[in-house]
């Protein structure tokens, strides 16, 4: 069997890491060429743009998946698809059109009040099969 | 009779209660950021409601000229002439007070070269009082003065500065930490702590990964350059009071992130006092 080289580990301190690692980073932008430098700046403000926009949800896979399909269907991005499903969603409870009370059941968790469950005729065939697993039986 | 090891009684006890923890700022090399980063440890550590006394060890009498103080010889009455130390310390912020230094400090150091047990004079001093935290505000020097505030501590901070010249100065402070170790000081341990750390810098960058390369986890976030420092020590400011939310304080800003300044340099420390 092949001796395994050991290497002694340097555990340093987080914050250390990270400024070393960031300063690296600058450091070897710098030395690229201007129109490299200015196109990573520009991304990085994109990027830093963005950073206020992202949001992170659990959705049942089937539904993602769906989402994910209609919009490689129709060649738009999933975020837009989400943002228009989110405004009309608003609009509809605004309007009185729809009412979350059918849905609400009490929840055991001390962080809310209620749960909302969905009826298995809204959801996606696949997100059923997941949402029922999760179901305990009753006693 | 036999020579008592250093830092401890004729009966081998350790020569200060268990709760107080002493920190040495140390750098043989001048212009660190020793006095700047003693004032607002002891401030930031004070405002956490610990007990704290700042000790000027430093002929320059820099510490009370920095709280807004006059230098006085409260070191100087303290050893040379025997008062009590509760008539020399001032009180300087709520729970924060300060025993003073100014030239004559260079007198005590004569006095404790003629003492017996000189390297824990101060040691035997400190272990008198009631405080949970004691600063030292070591000189840029080698003598019993400095001798006696290693003795006397348990955590050395030694800010640098990230180039050449003040990275010996660690070498050297190190030495002489080892010196004293040999003579049966236990430290608990030591820290690195880079000061007027600029990150756009070339020389910055190499010094850094330099000193983290040798000393790995002991190296602390850096304090990140800021002039709103030199201008608090003008109106007699901690940098609590002048700037709470400089850089120098907040560090620097990596998305939800905070990396170094003197906040996450309080937390550190509070973490070496709560062992």
């Amino acid at each position: 069997m092949a001796e395994r080289k050991l290497e002694r580990r340097t555990i340093l301190d987080p914050a250390v890491a990270s400024l070393l690692t960031d300063m690296e980073h600058r450091q070897s932008d710098a030395a690229l060429p201007r129109r490299e430098r200015e196109k990573k700046a520009r991304e990085k403000a994109k990027m830093r743009a963005r950073r206020d926009q992202r949001a992170t949800f659990d959705l049942p896979p089937a539904l993602r998946q769906q989402l994910m399909e209609k919009a490689e269907a129709e060649r738009f991005p999933a975020s837009q698809l989400v943002t228009l499903a989110l405004v009309r969603l608003f609009q509809d409870l605004a309007a009185g059109m729809l009412d979350l009370a059918p849905f609400k059941q009490p929840s055991r968790s001390p962080r809310y009040d209620w749960n909302l469950v969905l009826p298995e005729s809204l959801l996606p065939a696949e997100a059923k099969k997941s949402v029922k697993k999760n179901v305990k039986p009753k006693a | 009779m036999r020579p008592c090891k250093v830092g401890y009684n004729n009966a081998g006890s350790p020569l200060k209660p268990p709760t107080m923890k002493i920190f040495a700022l140390a750098n043989q090399k001048g212009g660190v950021g020793k006095t700047t980063t003693a004032v607002t440890i002891a401030d930031g550590l004070a405002r956490r409601g610990m007990k704290t006394l700042l000790v000027d060890l430093d002929p320059q009498g820099h510490t009370a000229f920095a709280l807004g103080l006059k230098k006085s010889p409260g070191l100087y009455r303290l050893i040379c002439e025997g008062e009590p130390i509760h008539r020399v310390i001032q009180n300087a912020r709520p729970n924060l007070d300060i025993l003073p230094g100014d030239k004559q400090t260079e007198k005590v150091k004569r006095q404790i070269t003629l003492s017996d047990f000189r390297e824990s004079i101060l040691l035997d001093i400190l272990h008198d009082t009631e405080y949970q935290v004691v600063v030292l505000d070591l000189a840029p020097s080698f003598d019993v003065l400095h001798v006696n505030g290693l003795v006397a501590s348990d955590w050395v901070l030694i800010p640098t500065r990230l180039d050449a010249m003040a990275v010996d100065g660690v070498k050297e402070i190190l030495l002489t930490m080892g010196e004293v170790a040999r003579r049966g000081h236990a430290f608990q341990g030591f820290s690195i702590l880079p000061t007027f750390f600029d990150r756009t810098t070339r020389e910055t960058l190499v010094q850094f990964k330099e000193i983290v390369k040798a000393f790995g986890s002991r190296v602390w976030p850096p304090i990140p350059q800021d002039t709103r420092v030199r201008e608090a020590s003008a109106y007699g400011k901690t940098l609590w009071e002048y700037c709470p939310d400089s850089p120098a304080m907040a560090g620097y800003i990596e998305g939800k992130l905070r990396l170094g300044g003197y906040r996450q340099l309080i937390e550190h420390m509070l973490e070496v006092i709560n062992g």
